[in-house]
């Protein structure tokens, strides 16, 4: 009895390991119906799945969090230094973006003037604990930059070199209170000598009694012997002020400095200028007012009310 | 008598694969987590006899191979499981210390469960399955063995229970 029981036995074993490897075999050998009988399967369970992936899924993702929490907190620290740099990279392109805009609007007033420059970035302003208003650029000797050259920005006159240094270079800003420049009213071609205040204003003197300026003049640099340190027509600033004070020998006024000396990164150095004076042509044009359209409601009483 | 068995404990088995396959297997837990099904038929095999055993593992097997997420070829796990089935209570068979004592069992159990997974492994190498990183498959064979040190002790009570009711009875009946 029992040595037929461990035969039964032996023969159960022996057709349940034969059967796996038919099915094996039937499944190597590409049947199609065991494909079938899968995805039968899976079509029956998958709706099991669906709710249970709805239940137990948050549950799931608490216990995968958990195991996984020095890891997360990596990931964490990992997504906050990419997004620092990330960070980084839009505050210098937009430094960038600022600087391609000034580059570009100096290069048009060099372009129209016909000036040779060589564009230098600001690398450091001048010392605060001084009373004296600098500039270093990291333009210098061996870009071909040399003292008492003529410095400008898109919208006019900076300053001019002072010191040259092979690779950087020293420059006064037209702020500064010892800067002197040779200067004309454009139009009227009046001339005078334009200081600087300290500020972003500068005083104009006229050389001559017999003329009068008025408010909204543009002043451009008269230009020097050589072109050094001044090339001739660089805007300078606008007549702000005049002073009538009776009495006075000449004529001053205040004039507002175009360039912008708090926002200063990119400058050009004017190594090179035409033989001949550009004269007005670059002066600011006068910005175009844009027209406001207005609306006329006329009122219409409505009728009263009859009684 | 085994085909009665058999058909006895499938509804018990189809239950199983379903919890497994839709709610064991929504956590990702360390090492892969482990089993539920796989588990529950070494235990369920470890109570009874080789023949027996061996049957288990013939359905459970085929069960597993239905399943979506098997890479290999049909009838790879019912192989195994057959193997699986047999082998673990054909250990303890007759030996009614053994299947006495739950530390054992846990024991035996927590053995099988690499093994069964290595010989899977093993064979679907040898029919051209990807073995992965070394120290992945390695992770997850002791992962599975510790997890179900931790979870038999739990399932235990009910499988042997269950176990004990069906066949039991009907026996005595």
């Amino acid at each position: 009895m029992r040595n037929g029981g461990d035969n039964r036995g032996r023969l159960l074993l022996i057709s349940l390991i034969v059967t796996s490897l038919l099915l094996i075999t039937l499944d190597l050998r590409g049947v199609q119906v065991l494909d079938g009988v899968r995805r039968g399967t899976q079509t029956v369970i998958s709706p099991f799945q669906s709710v249970g992936a709805k239940i137990f899924r948050p549950v799931g993702n608490f216990f995968s969090d958990v195991t996984q929490l020095g890891r997360t907190r990596g990931e964490i620290e990992k997504l906050k230094t990419e997004n620092e740099e990330l960070r980084q990279n839009l505050i210098n392109r937009r430094n960038a973006d600022s600087e391609l805009a000034q580059l570009k609007s100096v290069l048009d007033l060099a372009g129209a003037a016909r000036y040779r420059v060589v564009g230098a970035k600001v690398i450091s302003l001048g010392s605060t604990s001084s009373f004296t208003q600098t500039i270093s650029i990291d333009a210098g000797a061996n870009d071909g930059v040399r003292e008492n050259m003529t410095v400008i920005t898109g919208l006019g006159l900076v300053g001019v070199v002072k010191i040259s240094y092979p690779n950087s270079a020293l420059v006064q800003l037209a702020s500064d209170p010892a800067f002197r420049v040779g200067a004309r009213v454009a139009g009227s071609q009046q001339i005078g000598i334009v200081s600087g205040q300290g500020t972003s204003k500068g005083v104009l003197q006229l050389l001559d009694n017999q003329t009068t300026l008025k408010v909204g003049d543009v002043i451009l640099a008269r230009g020097s012997q050589n072109n050094r340190p001044f090339v001739p027509g660089v805007p300078i600033g606008e007549v702000t002020a005049v002073d009538n004070a009776a009495g006075a020998v000449t004529q001053t006024a205040d004039v507002k400095l175009f360039a912008n000396f708090a926002t200063l990164s990119v400058v050009a150095v004017v190594v090179g200028s035409p033989k001949d004076d550009p004269r007005d042509a670059l002066v600011p044009k006068a910005p175009i007012p844009t027209p406001i359209p207005t609306v006329t409601v006329y009122a219409t009483p409505s009728e009263s009310p009859k009684p | 008598m085994f085909a009665r068995r058999f058909f006895i404990s499938f509804p018990i088995f189809a239950l199983i694969y379903l919890i497994q396959e839709s709610v064991v297997s929504q956590f990702r837990i360390f090492g892969g987590g482990f089993s539920l099904f796989l588990v529950f038929t070494l235990l369920w095999s470890a109570l009874g006899t080789p023949e027996l055993g061996a049957l288990t593992g013939f359905g459970a097997g085929l069960l597993m191979d239905l399943s979506q997420t098997t890479s290999g070829p049909m009838g790879q796990w019912t192989l195994i499981m057959i193997l699986a089935g047999f082998a673990i209570s054909y250990l303890g068979y007759g030996d009614d210390n053994f299947r006495g004592n739950p530390i054992s069992l846990v024991v035996i159990v927590a053995i099988a469960v690499p093994i069964t997974r290595l010989a899977y492994l093993v064979i679907g190498l040898m029919f051209g399955s990807e073995l992965g990183s070394t120290l992945q498959v390695s992770i997850s064979l002791l992962a599975s063995a510790l997890w179900t040190i931790a979870f038999v002790p739990l399932l235990m009570p009910f499988v042997t229970r269950i176990h004990s009711t069906l066949f039991e009875e009907k026996s005595r009946g």
